[in-house]
């Protein structure tokens, strides 16, 4: 039930990626896409820092104690925002948009199945198969 | 040439998304949710501004002058950012980035739907009330495929 619970909130974040999707573009359009980038991370930022700061429990310190690779998670935002700047012009949002999803399910699934990152293991099963297929129809039909 | 040079990069660059999820995740599961969204948002940000400061061709528009509602986009990044850090180390990488790709693509069948943000209508047809149907069950299959393994796990004393 949690699981489930957990799912869905991931489902409706996934929603609000498309309003800040349908939202950055046009304004990358107008202010430079590296701009509009800038603007998403450092108006977020700057949230998460109120949030911080106001937060029950902080463990800044934990932060920097953990391994180095472990913190480069931020690197790889601005890595993706690059691809798709480069890529769209060439080949279009269509294509676009399905390059990166097809690795983003491949790559999420062989993270899974090989524990991949210090991440637990959970190995492809039918379930799994048949939810990637079901996602590569949704985007042939869309 | 190009082409395929180009969607070998673009793979590259949804599997990097991945690789983010999961290693926000884990950091996330050791140093905070919070932290670990607020560490990936400021290196993005001062990445990002070198990037802008030192690449980014001159505009007519600034973000200083573009009407306000156009920068509420942090709003959702963020939220999505504490959701994935939330729910990697809980529910695996597989199962968050299908139930965002699901979340992302329903909604663009709803934004082209009615419309919102100022982009066309595309009404909804056979082939997308389809592809609604797919999402759904793509979500619901990674729930069994969970149930599944829960019950082997537990039946399976270690």
């Amino acid at each position: 039930m949690r699981h489930a619970l957990i799912l869905l909130g991931v489902l409706m974040a996934g929603m609000g990626l498309s309003v800040e999707a349908g939202l950055l573009g046009p304004l990358g359009e107008q202010v430079g896409h590296l701009s509009a980038t800038l603007s998403i991370f450092m108006v977020g930022a700057l949230l998460l820092s109120l949030a911080l700061v106001f937060a029950p429990k902080r463990q800044l310190g934990a932060l920097f104690k953990q391994p180095r690779w472990l913190l480069t998670g931020g690197i790889l935002g601005p890595v993706y925002v690059i691809v798709l700047t480069l890529a769209t012009p060439l080949v279009g949002v269509g294509m676009t948009m399905v390059g990166i999803l097809c690795g983003q399910v491949a790559a999420s699934v062989a993270i899974d199945h090989f524990g991949w990152l210090g991440s637990e293991q959970r190995k492809v099963d039918g379930y799994r198969i048949g939810a990637l297929a079901m996602i590569l129809a949704a985007l042939w039909l869309m | 040439m190009l082409l395929p040079l180009i969607f070998i990069l673009l793979l590259v660059g949804g599997a990097v998304l991945a690789a983010q999820s999961s290693i926000n995740g884990r950091l996330g599961a050791k140093a905070g949710v919070i932290e670990s969204s607020w560490l990936t948002f400021v290196i993005g940000a001062v990445l990002t501004f070198l990037l802008m400061f030192f690449f980014e061709p001159a505009q007519q528009a600034t973000l200083f002058s573009v009407p306000k509602w156009q920068l509420t986009g942090a709003l959702f990044g963020v939220v999505y950012m504490l959701a994935i850090v939330f729910a990697v180390p809980r529910v695996g990488t597989a199962a968050a980035t299908v139930a965002v790709i699901s979340g992302q693509l329903l909604m663009s069948l709803l934004i082209d739907h009615f419309g919102w943000l100022s982009n066309a209508v595309r009404p909804l047809d056979a082939s997308r009330y389809i592809a609604m149907a797919l999402l759904i069950g793509a979500i619901g299959l990674i729930y069994l495929s969970h149930q599944q393994r829960h019950r082997r796990l537990a039946s399976q004393p270690s």
